[in-house]
This record gives structure tokens, C-alpha cells and sequence, in this order.
């Protein structure tokens, strides 16, 4: 192979990367902008600012990053933040005063509990066939319902160690932005990586484009439903997890799971993954995620008008939902 | 695979220069030396943040214009900042932390949580931000909180009912929502109250979520089944004495919250037999604590605690009805709205213009 050719497949395979994660790029090249943008609408931007956002966005890019795999496995799942107040609540229930250690059995039991009891539901989805958004409905309400079982009113707490691994501060405030960033880079690493790079991961991919084609083509679908559920349900934990770190106490309301979810459906679509699944790379929500979230700050700093901050923050999801829109279709007319 | 780790490294690599640029190209903590912690006795020009996570609920919105009210009236203020969403202490957490990082003077919130919040409440203290939580209590050190007092306001209305009522009757007891601490000192209240009074029935109890139709229907379902000699409710009042209209029944002894449309029934309806009592519980706690935290910048150094006693207006008390009265109002507008010594704005028309400084 010759010079000309070599820098000519070098030039298309970065083509190629460009068009296939130009949305992903656009979204991360979009939250710079608005990092940069909220820095200049507030007097000081400094470790405290850089802390905050990156700890307060881990439930969300945590609940978008499971919505993203099971939206990639052509499935969606309205129980997610149910999940998280679940796993909210039987944290604070059960790791107020514990030892770090025993914080940390818990924490992990927890993620295995609940990545088992989302697989189930996958599992249930596949078998009977029902539409996931039926079956998740149900059970969003029996996860709810169990968490206000379990922590009746807000309260309970967790280790100050196991504050600090996700805050990077032992109160939840004003801590290292090293730990929250890490906390956010290592799962996102993971999931990126199992869905990239592994078979199963792959099989995710083509039973969300197509389940026919897969299971004609021998790939486990239910293998590979049960999986992307499973994953789902164990990054809820997480999110859950994170929850009560950031805020050290429980808090089992409806409204507060209810909101996640559609969060979390939001962020998957602005970090480019179409919800007819089988498409886009989840680092995208990673940064969707922190975007949703730095809206509302962004908003206040702007001095817009709460009432109308809500109706703006609605809007510019809807506009980059039909941008994402546009695009598929530009690219489907292509091809 | 080269090309997506590639593509991956790509990625982490903008993620650490998104944060480092944000971190290090912009204007960092060190260049201003904090000039409102070096000049003692500040003289206005306050920016005060706001922080409420439940929206669309009448009392919660006439709080917030109190608090603009009261920032516009003292003349001491340049800005209030209005983060207003629903939510948990998780969000409640990030809006705080917005606020701190907007560089406000003080901070005025209506907290989610007792405890859950106070980590990021003493980073704002420790910034020399004065924080202030109204209607609910907070425990972290240095926070003023201005409450009004659930259990009195309870305990006051029931004891004007049961002496209405000549010490012995069957009343009833309409609650708001179970769990919630407001309607769980509420009840506790009632309860004082009663064990002064052992001819007193208690025949039934309900919660009536603080809704004005699913009060309305219970109060219906009671008034036409049983014989009740008065009601004690929890806020949910001229729902409940329209449906003594609606079943042609003669008025019994009720109490309810300075709501405009029950104070304007119990002037309307004298006449026709109507005896009650509004006890207050206002919403302009919010100006009561906008007072406070302008009071603490001044340096005037306020009492950390504040609990306001509710106020008993009854049927013959027309004078104090009357100028509580507004009549250009809403039926859910919280009439008690001047609470002296706190408040400087001119009455009701004045909160409900609710103009912050500036608009």
C-alpha cells in the first residue's frame, strides 16, 4: 500500500468516525459550550461549580446510561426511576449508621438485587410479549409502591465515606471534583466498552434493529433482552445509590422517580440514541445527562422567569428532538 | 476496534478539557478577594436567592410574592433570584448550589428536608451567605428559620370550636394529607386541645389532602349521614360550608384558615347562622423571613428562631374579618398578609402585584 492510499483510508476512517459519531461529538462540543457559557453569567467558577455539576449529574447519567442500553436493545423502560427510588430508599433504610464496609456490602447486594428484578422484567417482556412501555408501567408502580413501603417518609442516611466516594466530600458539598468525575468516567468506560466491544454487547445492536433477523440469524434475543434490562436495572441502583450520597437521607416520593424517568428518556435522546433503537454510542448521554442537568442553573443565572424556565426547558428538548429527527432522515435519503 | 478507541480516547479527552477549560481559562475564585466579607455594615443592594420545590401550589406562589414584596419594600434589595421547581432534596441541593455560585447575599429556601440539606446551607453560612428556611424548619448550624406554628394553630382553632360548642358536641376533624409533618403537628394540636375537654366527641376524621373537591365531597357525605355539631378542618373551609348550601342544612360551628373565600363567608353568612373562626397560617412567612435575612446582612444580628402564633379572627370579631378581608382576591388567597413587626409592604394588593426590585 502506498503513502496516497494509506492517507486516503486514514481520511475516510476518520470521515467515517465523523459521520457516524458526529451527534455524539455535537452533543459533548454542546455541554463545553454551555460549561463555558455558565461560567461567564456567574461571578466565580472555581472547584465548588465543577463539583457540583459533575455530583449532581451521577443519577441522571447513571439512569440515562441503563435507559440508553435497553433503548439500544430496541426495548424502553418507564420503571427506571421507580428503581431508583427503590434503591434509594432501601439504601437510606438500611445504611444509616452502618460502617463503610458494611455501606459497601449493601451497596453492592443492592445493585445485584435490583439488576436481577429489572432482568426479570425483561425477561417477563420477551416471554409474554407485551410492549415494554405496559410491563414497565406496572411495575414502575409496584417499585414505587415497595419503596414507600420500605421508607414510609423521608429520612434514613449512609457512611460518610460512602458520601465521599461519589461527592468527593464526606457532607456531600464542596468536596474534590475528582471522585464525582471518576465516578461518572469509570461506569460510562464500562457500559461503553460492554456495548462496544463484546458479543453480547453487539447482540444488543442488532435485537434492537431487528429481533427477526437476529434470532434468524442465531443470536440469543432473550439473552440479549435480559441483558440490556438487567444492565438497566443495576445502573438504577446506582443512580439510587448516588442519590442518597448526594443528599445522605432517603426520599421514597412518587413525583421524584417519576421525574427521573422521563429524564433519563430525555437525555437518551439528546445523546443521539433514535428510541426505534439498534443505534448510537452512549457516551452521548453522558453528556446529555450533564446538560439537562446545568439547564436549570443556566436558566436561573440568565434570570429567566421560574415559571417560564420550565416551558424553555421543554422547548429546546423538543427542538433538539426533531433535529435529531432531521438528521436520520438526511441520512436515511443518502443511503 | 483501532478506530473506536480511537473515537473513545477522542471522547475522554474532550470530556477532561471540557472540565479543565471550564475550570482554568475563566475567571477563578482567587481574583476577588471578597469585598462583602471585608467591608463591615453593608448598606442594600442585596441579591437575594429563593428556593421552592413545589410549583403550582397556591400558598407556595403567594409565598414567593410576599418575598418579592416585602425585598421591593425594604428598599434594600437590588435582585431576587427565584429558583422555583418541583422536586427533592436532590434538586433542591443543586439549585442551592446554583444560587451560592451566583454569588447571592442571602439565601431564602422552603426546605424539602429537615436534615438532608444542611451540608450545603452551612457551605453557603460558611461563605458568609445568610440563609434563611421559612415555613419548615432546618437544623443546620447558623440558619435563621421562621416557622409558623403547626400545633398552635391547630390547638387555638379547636379550642375556639370546643368552647363554641360549650365544651360537649361530636365534631369532626378534617386533616390534610397523612405523613406530612404540617398535618402530623397539626393533629397533635387537635389532640391537646381535646384532652381539655372530655365531653367532647370526636366522630370522624378524615384527610382531606388538602384538596378543595375531595374536602368538599367528604364534608357532604358527613353533614347529610351524621348529626355533627361542628368541624374542625385543616385549611380545606369554604368548600365545606358551601356544602351546607348545597344540602339545604343548617351551618354548624366551623374552623378554617385565613383562605379569602372562607373570611368572605364568614361576613356574608352571619346572617344566616354561619359562626366560625379563620386561623392564620401565612404564607408571608416568606416576607417575615426576607425581613430577617435583610436584618442579619445589615448586621442588626436577629434571634436564629422565629415561630409566629397564629391568629383567631371568629364571626364576632367583624373589625379584624373586615380588614383582613381582600376583596379583589382569589378564594384561596391567604388573607393575614401584614405581620408586624416584620412586613413593610402595603396589604394584599401589594403581594399580589408581585414585583421583585427591578420589574
Amino acid at each position: 500500500m502506498n503513502r496516497d492510499s494509506r492517507a486516503t483510508v486514514v481520511f475516510n476512517r476518520a470521515g467515517l468516525i465523523l459521520s457516524r459519531s458526529g451527534w455524539t461529538l455535537g452533543v459533548w462540543l454542546l455541554l463545553l459550550a454551555l460549561l463555558i457559557w455558565y461560567a461567564n453569567l456567574i461571578p466565580r467558577f472555581g472547584e465548588f461549580q465543577i463539583t457540583s455539576i459533575s455530583k449532581n449529574s451521577l443519577p441522571l447519567v447513571y439512569l440515562a446510561l441503563g435507559q440508553a442500553i435497553i433503548v439500544i436493545a430496541g426495548g424502553i423502560d418507564l420503571s427506571l426511576g421507580a428503581l431508583l427510588l427503590l434503591s434509594n430508599a432501601i439504601a437510606a433504610r438500611f445504611m444509616a449508621d452502618q460502617p463503610f464496609g458494611a455501606v459497601l456490602v449493601i451497596a453492592l447486594l443492592l445493585i445485584g438485587l435490583v439488576a436481577f428484578l429489572n432482568g426479570m422484567t425483561g425477561y417477563v417482556i420477551r416471554l409474554s410479549g407485551v410492549p415494554d412501555i405496559v410491563v414497565t408501567l406496572a411495575t414502575s408502580y409496584i417499585w414505587s409502591g415497595l419503596a414507600l413501603w420500605i421508607l414510609p417518609s423521608p429520612g434514613g442516611g449512609t457512611a460518610p465515606e460512602f458520601r465521599w466516594l461519589f461527592t468527593g466530600s464526606e457532607s456531600g458539598i464542596g468536596g474534590t471534583y475528582v471522585l464525582p468525575v471518576l465516578m461518572m468516567i469509570i461506569p460510562a468506560t464500562v457500559v461503553f466498552l460492554l456495548s462496544r466491544r463484546t458479543r453480547l454487547g453487539l447482540s444488543m445492536y442488532a435485537v434492537g434493529s431487528d429481533s427477526n433477523i437476529a434470532s434468524l440469524a442465531g443470536l440469543g434475543v432473550t439473552r440479549a433482552k435480559v441483558a440490556s434490562y438487567a444492565l438497566g436495572g443495576a445502573l438504577a441502583a446506582l443512580a439510587g445509590l448516588a442519590t442518597v450520597a448526594i443528599t445522605g437521607t432517603g426520599d421514597p416520593r412518587f413525583s421524584v422517580g417519576a421525574n427521573a424517568t422521563l429524564n433519563s428518556v430525555a437525555a437518551v435522546v439528546l445523546g443521539g440514541i433514535a428510541l426505534t433503537g439498534g443505534t448510537g454510542l452512549v457516551l452521548g448521554v453522558v453528556a446529555a445527562g450533564m446538560i439537562l442537568i446545568m439547564l436549570n442553573p443556566i436558566l436561573s443565572a440568565m434570570g429567566i422567569n421560574p415559571n417560564n424556565a420550565q416551558i424553555l426547558q421543554g422547548v429546546l428538548i423538543a427542538i433538539v428532538m426533531m433535529i435529531g429527527g432531521l438528521v436520520t432522515l438526511i441520512r436515511e435519503r443518502r443511503t | 476496534m483501532q478506530v473506536k478507541s480511537k473515537l473513545f480516547l477522542l471522547l475522554g479527552l474532550l470530556m477532561v478539557v471540557a472540565l479543565a477549560a471550564a475550570g482554568c481559562a475563566l475567571p477563578m475564585e482567587t481574583e476577588e478577594p471578597a469585598p462583602e466579607e471585608a467591608a463591615d455594615a453593608p448598606e442594600g443592594g442585596f441579591v437575594i436567592g429563593v428556593s421552592n420545590t413545589l410549583v403550582g401550589n397556591g400558598w407556595r406562589e403567594q409565598m414567593i410574592c410576599a418575598i418579592k414584596a416585602e425585598a421591593t419594600a425594604s428598599g434594600m434589595v437590588d435582585e431576587v433570584i427565584v429558583v422555583n421547581r418541583n422536586g427533592g432534596p436532590t434538586e433542591q441541593i443543586a439549585d442551592l448550589e446554583g444560587l451560592i455560585s451566583q454569588g447571592v447575599d442571602a439565601i431564602i429556601l422552603n426546605p424539602t428536608d429537615r436534615e438532608g440539606l444542611n451540608a450545603v446551607i452551612e457551605a453557603a453560612i460558611a461563605q458568609g451567605i445568610v440563609v434563611v428556611a421559612v415555613d419548615q424548619a432546618v437544623t443546620a448550624e447558623g440558619a435563621y428559620v421562621a416557622t409558623n406554628d403547626q400545633t398552635a394553630y391547630a390547638r387555638l382553632g379547636a379550642e375556639w370550636l370546643f368552647e363554641t360548642l360549650g365544651g360537649s358536641g361530636k365534631v369532626v376533624e378534617m386533616r390534610g394529607i397523612d405523613g406530612v409533618p404540617a398535618d402530623t403537628d397539626r393533629h397533635n394540636g387537635f389532640m391537646e386541645a381535646l384532652a381539655n375537654y372530655p365531653d367532647i366527641e370526636v366522630v370522624a376524621s378524615t384527610f382531606t389532602g388538602w384538596d378543595p373537591s375531595t374536602g368538599a365531597q367528604q364534608a357532604l357525605d358527613l353533614i347529610t349521614t351524621q348529626e355533627i355539631d361542628g368541624i374542625w378542618t385543616s385549611g380545606i373551609d369554604y368548600p365545606v360550608v358551601e356544602q351546607f348550601q348545597v344540602a339545604d342544612k343548617p351551618f354548624v360551628p366551623i374552623v378554617g384558615a385565613d383562605n379569602n373565600g372562607f373570611v368572605a363567608q364568614l361576613l356574608d353568612l352571619a346572617d344566616d347562622g354561619l359562626v366560625g373562626a379563620a386561623v392564620t397560617n401565612p404564607p408571608a412567612i416568606g416576607a417575615v423571613g426576607t425581613s430577617i435575612a435583610i436584618d442579619a446582612l445589615l448586621g442588626n444580628n436577629p434571634p436564629h428562631e422565629t415561630i409566629l402564633t397564629p391568629k383567631v379572627f371568629a364571626t364576632d370579631n367583624t373589625d379584624g374579618l373586615n380588614a383582613i378581608y381582600a376583596p379583589d382576591e382569589q378564594v384561596g388567597w391567604s388573607t393575614y398578609v401584614d405581620i408586624e413587626p416584620f412586613t413593610h409592604y402595603n396589604g394584599s394588593a401589594d403581594v399580589s402585584a408581585c414585583k421583585a426590585p427591578g420589574e
